[in-house]
């Protein structure tokens, strides 16, 4: 097969234009963002249930550095029937849509979504069908739908990107530029929010405190009271016996 | 530590704040005075950092009492965030450095009353309680602050102070407890636990003493403070009416403690006639080994 020789033309105009726009899409995104976001607001009783959580947490980790009656004392405290605080503590359910929850979800929509399929589709209407660059290692015919979309030639090597693919692999590739540019923790990068979207971490709706509740008064109900100083009056002999010994 | 002021550039200067601010050390006096000589006029070549500097700064000069220095960082720091709620603490902090308690008060509340879940100004509201010396009020106030803050385990350490200035040992060792279980590797926190323990007395708290004295020890065995309430402890169990086994036990561990602590002492002390002060403490020992049998 004879080596395709590709028109500097292309480079000028579709290559580089490309990553430029891809690459300032994203930081107009990260801008946009900080303009129309509005810093979430805890509620107090929010911030008490967590501190409460972090707590209980502590208290199954490390109870056993405490007096047996000290334990049993905080673990009432938590989980009594009648007066602990996961049993008498009322959180009402988050609500599913209140106003300022839709408020966020359409502005994330409007930041991620709605940018994704406009300059996803602009750059498929106005750049199709270039073939751009060539990746500089032979590829299995497997690539060949992930390289070269738009261009369904049977008979061009795998290695081959088409200007459609090389759109994605920007918007994919372009995370680590952005941190340089922007700092850490920006919001140019849409695959993160994406990647958030699908296992549903970005909705950062403060979970239901009934249900975080009631699974931590459950590990709390099973953690049982070990006292870890329990044998330090045995350990402190030893080392005795062995200082004496040593003399 | 000493640092000359002249040979400084205001980038070392700018590192050595960094290096304070990393190590929460507040060196207040040394701040203002390299603020003064190099720092100024510098400052906004520092760039972001430079809000942090001036919060340093205006903490040091309300330290030091020049409140013309933290006024005018005050000053320039709302002109850059007007209306921020951390600025406005800062005005609080200068009445409160100025002895006008009401006033910061009334500021600090309207802190509160926008942002109810700002941690910072309630403590502080606190703090002018303890410092116009209503303890019973701050523990109140503090009480309530940890129901709602409950996993702030600087704010249960203070709360321990106060209940030992007020001699509530049970309640003070609550709150040790509480802390300990932030961090259950400091050997210093089993030490402090250990001795409100040993302080509140009966031969069951100085076992639970004994406990978490041998824990710090065992964290560090160079805690000279551990070792001798340790032998103290065992001293008081030594003599006490127990079963004869665990008397032998105490007894034997506290010789150990008291062995440590002299040659802890003797390796490490400055003072000259340390030999004899080690002898006259080994007498006092033999006269209570006479009295434990």
């Amino acid at each position: 097969m004879t080596e395709l020789l590709i028109d500097p033309d292309i480079r000028v105009w579709v290559f580089l234009p490309i990553v430029l726009i891809t690459f300032l899409v994203g930081i107009v995104r990260h801008y946009v963002s900080i303009l129309i976001s509005t810093q979430k607001k805890a509620e107090i009783t929010q911030i008490q249930d967590s501190q409460a959580m972090i707590r209980a947490r502590l208290l199954r980790e490390n109870g056993k550095y405490l007096s047996a009656q000290s334990f049993s004392m905080r673990k009432n405290y938590f989980n009594s029937e009648e007066t602990g605080y996961f049993k008498t503590q009322k959180r009402a359910p988050v609500a599913q849509n209140s106003s300022a929850m839709l408020t966020d979800m359409v502005k994330g929509n409007f930041i991620n979504v709605l940018p994704m399929v406009v300059i996803g589709g602009w750059i498929n209407w106005m750049f199709s069908g270039f073939v751009t660059t060539k990746v500089p290692f032979p590829l299995t015919l497997r690539f060949k739908p992930m390289l070269q979309r738009g261009v369904e030639l049977a008979s061009l090597d795998a290695a081959w990107v088409s200007s459609a693919s090389w759109y994605f692999l920007n918007v994919f590739g372009l995370r680590s530029i952005y941190t340089l540019v922007l700092g850490e923790n920006n919001h140019a990068d849409q695959t993160q929010a994406q990647a958030d979207a699908m296992t549903g971490a970005a909705m950062t709706m403060p979970q239901d405190p009934k249900a975080a509740f009631k699974a931590e008064w459950e590990a709390l109900e099973i953690t049982e009271y070990h006292n870890a100083l329990k044998n330090i009056d045995a350990d402190m002999l030893n080392i005795v016996a062995a200082s004496d010994q040593s003399e | 530590m000493s640092l000359n002021y002249e040979e400084m550039s205001w980038s070392d200067v700018r590192d050595q704040f960094r290096k304070w601010r990393e190590e929460t050390g507040r060196h207040s006096e040394e701040v203002v005075q390299l603020w003064v000589a190099v720092l100024e006029d510098k400052v906004h070549k520092t760039g972001n950092e430079r809000h942090l500097i001036l919060e340093q700064v205006i903490i040091a000069a309300l330290d030091t009492a020049q409140f013309d220095i933290a006024t005018k960082c005050t000053k320039q720091l709302s002109l850059e965030f007007p209306g921020s709620l951390r600025v406005m603490k800062f005005k609080a902090m200068r009445y409160e450095a100025l002895e006008q308690y009401d006033e910061a008060d009334d500021v600090l509340d309207a802190i509160i009353a926008k942002d109810e879940t700002n941690a910072a100004p309630r403590k502080r509201k606190i703090a002018i309680l303890k410092a116009r010396g209503r303890r019973v009020e701050a523990i109140k106030e503090l009480n309530d602050y940890l129901k709602k803050f409950m996993s702030d385990q600087e704010a249960w350490h203070e709360l321990c102070s106060m209940y030992l200035a007020e001699g509530e040992y049970g309640k003070a060792a609550f709150c040790m407890e509480e802390v300990l279980l932030h961090n259950p590797h400091s050997h210093l926190i089993h030490q402090r636990l250990a001795e409100i323990r040993y302080t509140m007395g009966g031969v069951e708290n100085v076992e639970a003493a004994r406990t978490y004295y041998s824990q710090a020890l065992k964290l560090n065995p160079h805690n000279l403070r551990a070792l001798y309430g340790l032998y103290l402890s065992c001293n008081f169990l030594a003599n006490s009416k127990t079963v004869s086994s665990k008397r032998k036990e105490s007894h034997k561990l506290a010789q150990w403690a008291l062995e440590q602590v002299s040659s802890h002492t003797a390796k490490q002390s400055s003072i000259k006639n340390n030999e004899k002060l080690i002898l006259s403490l080994e007498a006092a020992l033999g006269n209570m080994e006479i009295k434990s049998n």
